[in-house]
This record gives C-alpha cells, structure tokens and sequence, in this order.
C-alpha cells in the first residue's frame, strides 16, 4: 500500500519532470492540537529544508496569499515585482533562490486545502502557460485531495481563473 | 584718492565697533592687540584681561575646540598655533560665552598684516542656523514618521478588512446554510469546517494583537515577552535567535521595557532583512546600574554612512526611543564583519521606578 506521504512525492517529481521546475513544494494545513498550521510539506528539488520550518500565515507570503484568495499567483521575475526590503516576507525564494514562480490552490470539498508552488532560480522561467499546464496536471486532485472547488447541488460552473500578479503582493 | 581712503578708514573703524561679529587682533606672539565691543560681550572679563597682556593660551579658557574633518570638537592641530594657517579661513568652533553657555561660532583667523604677522579672528554667532537647520531635518523626520504611522495603520486595517472580516463573513454564511441542509451528516461536516475557520480566525486576531503590543510586556516583563517573540521570528522567518538573558523576571518601568523591546524588534527585523543570516544573536543583562541590549548578527554588514537600502527610519526611531529613557545607544557594523546594536538604559537606584 502506498502511504499518503509516498503518493505526494511521487506526484510532485512527475510535475517537476513534466514542467521542468527547479522546485516543486506542496503546503498543506497542519491539524496540529487543534492549530491549524500551514506548511511546506513536501518538496522536490529543494536545496535544503530551511523553509519547511516555517509556519505560514493566512494571507502572508506565498503560500499564504493564495491559500486566503483562493487564487493563482504568478511572479514571471521576482526581481521586478518584489522589491529587496520586502522580499524578507517571502521566505522561500530566498532559501530556495528562486527567480520566477507560479503557485496554485488546492482544493479539497470546495475549499483551499494547500498549494503547489512551482519555481524557476531563473528569470522569468514561470509563464501563464505553463501555470495553466500545472493546473491541468492537478485538477482531478494530488495526494489525499479531491482537487473539487465547488461542491454545489446546483451544478458545475465553470469560472475564469483569475491571476493575482505584483499588484497584490 | 585721499578722502576715499579716509572714509573706508572711517567705514572700518565703524564696522569694528558696531559689528555683530566678534574681532581680535593677534600679534605674532599671539597677544590680542585689540577686541571689539562684539567680542569683549561674549568673552568673559577674566579671559579678556588676560588676552590682552597677553597671557598664554589664554583663550583656551573659553575655547571649547573647533571642528575638524575628522571630530565635532577638538583641540588638534589647534587653529591659534597651526603651522598651516590657510586651513582656517572658514571653520566651526565652540566657544564658553560670558552668559549663554558653549555656542558654535562660525570663524577665519587668517593673516592681515603680513610685515608684522597680526593676525584676525573673527566669529559670526551660528546659533541661528543650526537651529533652522535641525527644524528642517525634524520636520522631514516628522514627515517619514507619519508616513509610517498612516502606512502601519494602513496594514492593520487591511488585514481587519479582508482577513478578519473576510473569514467571519464566510462563517456565517457557512452557519446560515446550515439550517437548510437535510442530512445530520453533512451538517456535521460544515459544523467542522466552520470550526477551521474560526480557529484561523482566532489566530489572526491574536498574531495581530500582539504586534500591536504584546501582553506579555505588561503582564510578564522583558525577558518572557523576548521569548515568545523570538519563537513567533522563528516561525515565521526560519531565522533562529540565540537569546541570553541574566535578568530573569526583574521588572523595569514600563517606558524602558517598551523601549528596549521596540529597539530589539526593530534590529532583529533589520537583520531578517539585510544581514543574509541563518542566526542572530541577542543578549540582556545588567552592569553596574544599566540595563544592556545587544543584538548582533555575522551577516553581510553596512557602511553606516552610505544610503540606505530601506527607509532609513528604523536606526532613526532607535536613537529617539532611547533618549526618551536616557539611553546610549550605538551601531557598529561594516561590510562583512557584520552588525552589533547596543542599547544601555541607566536603572536601579538613581532612577526611580515606574
Ligand atoms: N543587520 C544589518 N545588516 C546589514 N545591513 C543593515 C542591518 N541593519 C541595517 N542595515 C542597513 O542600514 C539601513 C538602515 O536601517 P534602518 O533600520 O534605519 O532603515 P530600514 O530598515 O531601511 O527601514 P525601516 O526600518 O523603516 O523599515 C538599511 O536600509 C540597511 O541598508
Ligand atoms: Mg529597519
């Protein structure tokens, strides 16, 4: 039997193979003594564990900012639209380095459960297209999720997906 | 020809006895051969007697050092005996006035008369100036205050928007729903996510009460409100701090504990932001009736004089904090050997507490 921990893994090497990312990391909420922590839990490529120490806030960082909107983020060159006083709130790119990266939702019963970051130590290596392509490979869901955001008795609709770029970070 | 050079001779006269600025003549041997009534007002008589038989270093009496390339005040290389006198045709000095205290004065000394070596000081009084000076500097340092007050609040009041009112929000739509769900399974179910909602949302409205001051200051003192703000550091920023205290759970007047937590939070964040470190170091303790504060990193290190990466407002705010407790408080630091900031409150007994 494959354990959860095994099926992340090997979900997240196939997406950093497909898509060519230098890292790939998946944050999921933590049910710890009913604190309910978002962290990285796992991580392909990665150039050390520093970041997965991190407890993440609702709304802060990478993760945290399109855990709380629900929406994509796509930063193509981080130099251009983080500025350096600020970049200290993003821990992960400066960990892991990274020069460009997209980040999704994950969704789970019509909620956002985690998120899948994908990144480039490269600028401008992250594209709308190939955030597109990420979306694909988890829509009908990654590890335990369902990958389901609506859940509604009346039906499926389908919505455009909306990017968050600089202007909210 | 003549005449014009007997009203010049009157103009000058004129100018020596009504000139708002201090005169003295210096002979070779350095005697004042004359002082005009601007300066025999500001130098004190005894001096003045002495001055004038010649006394030496006589004006040193009232002399509080001038200012060089490299000090505010200093005696070396004095202007009266320097062998390069060119060096001061224009230059600061302070001097001990009869009644108003030291007062900077803006002074040449330079060669008149060269056959007999009489030299000139002249002082304008500076006082004036430097004052307009620092009124523009605080009130450009006023203005970057509000700004980062309006900023700060600007902060608060977003995350209140569209965090804390944003997840209430969704509670209650997730509870009204409630009522009309048939099955006892899924109201279970909503029931739970509500319930993760709600504990996020106690979590925001903590993380954001203690920003804004931390209970434990008041309630448990210094050391146990560094605790857990170094945890929370190390949380968010996966930077640890290496913290060493010998105060334990001595209390201090509630203005100094806020002040050397403000500056601590201030340094610590600046080393989050520009040292490129994995630790940081802080310590508190006390020595010989002061309460100390260091927080040092082996990052990448500033030159103190060059523009900042930042606002520059964080070392700013530092130095006001600290005055307002009587506080030393210094910088060191240089590129790659790091940066050390330390604060020293005078407490114990010839303060009182409270
Ligand atoms: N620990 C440090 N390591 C390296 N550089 C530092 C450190 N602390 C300060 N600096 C440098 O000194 C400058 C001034 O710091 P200061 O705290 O006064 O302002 P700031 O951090 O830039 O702005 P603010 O504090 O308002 O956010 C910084 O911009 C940075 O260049
Ligand atoms: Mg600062």
């Amino acid at each position: 039997m494959t354990t959860n921990k095994d099926e992340y893994q090997l979900e997240i090497e196939l997406i950093r193979s497909t898509t060519g990312c230098d890292l790939i990391a998946v944050a999921l909420v933590d049910n710890a003594e009913n604190q309910f922590e978002l962290k990285w839990k796992y991580a392909s490529g990665n150039l050390n564990n520093r970041f997965k120490q991190i407890v993440l806030q609702s709304g802060r960082g990478v993760a945290g900012i399109v855990f709380k909107t629900g929406k994509p983020l796509l930063l193509e060159s981080i130099s251009e639209s983080v500025e350096n006083e600020n970049l200290f709130n993003y821990p992960i790119l400066t960990f892991e380095k990274l020069e460009s990266i997209g980040a999704l939702p994950l969704w789970h019963e019509g909620r956002v459960a985690g998120v899948l970051l994908g990144g480039f130590r490269e600028d401008r290596m992250m594209t709308e297209k190939l955030l597109h392509h990420m979306l694909e490979m988890i829509e009908q869901g990654i590890g335990n999720l369902d990958g389901k955001e609506w859940v509604l008795v009346d039906g499926y609709k389908e919505k455009p997906i909306e990017f968050l770029n600089d202007e909210n970070v | 020809m003549a005449t014009k050079k007997n009203q010049l001779n009157s103009l000058m006269m004129k100018t020596y006895e009504n000139s708002t600025e201090a005169i003295f003549f210096f002979d070779i041997e350095g005697k004042a051969i004359a002082i005009n009534p601007a300066a025999e007002k500001i130098v004190d008589p005894e001096v003045l007697k002495q001055l004038l038989q010649g006394a030496e270093q006589a004006l040193c009496q009232s002399c509080r050092g001038y200012t060089s390339d490299t000090d505010l005040h200093t005696c070396l290389n004095c202007y009266l005996s320097s062998s390069h006198p060119d060096d001061f045709s224009s230059f600061q000095v302070y001097l001990e006035t009869k009644d108003k205290g030291v007062v900077p004065y803006t002074a040449t000394f330079h060669t008149v008369d060269f056959e007999n070596g009489v030299r000139v000081f002249m002082l304008r009084n500076m006082t004036k100036q430097f004052k307009t000076q620092e009124r523009l500097y605080q009130n450009r340092m006023m203005k970057h205050v509000i700004e980062a007050q309006e900023n700060e609040r600007k902060r608060i009041s977003r995350e209140l928007h569209d965090g804390v009112a944003q997840e209430l929000l969704s509670a209650l739509v997730d509870i009204r729903g409630m009522k009309y769900m048939p099955s006892k399974e899924e109201i279970l179910k909503k029931m739970k996510q509500t319930e993760v909602t709600m504990t996020r949302l106690l979590d925001d409205i903590r993380n954001l009460s203690v920003e804004l001051r931390p209970a434990a200051l008041d309630d448990l003192g210094l050391e146990a409100a560094f605790r857990s703000h170094f945890k929370r550091i190390e949380k968010s920023y996966g930077l640890s701090v290496e913290f060493r205290s010998d105060i334990s759970k001595k209390r201090y007047g509630s203005e100094i504990e806020t002040v050397v937590y403000r500056v601590c939070q201030e340094a610590l964040l600046n080393a989050i932001k520009y040292a490129q470190v994995e630790v940081v170091k802080v310590f508190l303790f006390e020595e010989g009736n002061t309460l100390q504060l260091i927080v040092q990193d082996e990052g990448i290190g500033f030159k103190l004089v060059d523009k900042p990466l930042g606002t520059g407002l964080g070392l700013f705010g530092m130095r006001e904090r600290s005055e307002i407790v009587y506080g030393d408080f210094d910088v060191t630091s240089g590129i790659s050997k790091g940066t050390r900031v330390r604060l020293k409150v005078p407490v114990g007994d010839l303060r009182k507490e409270g």
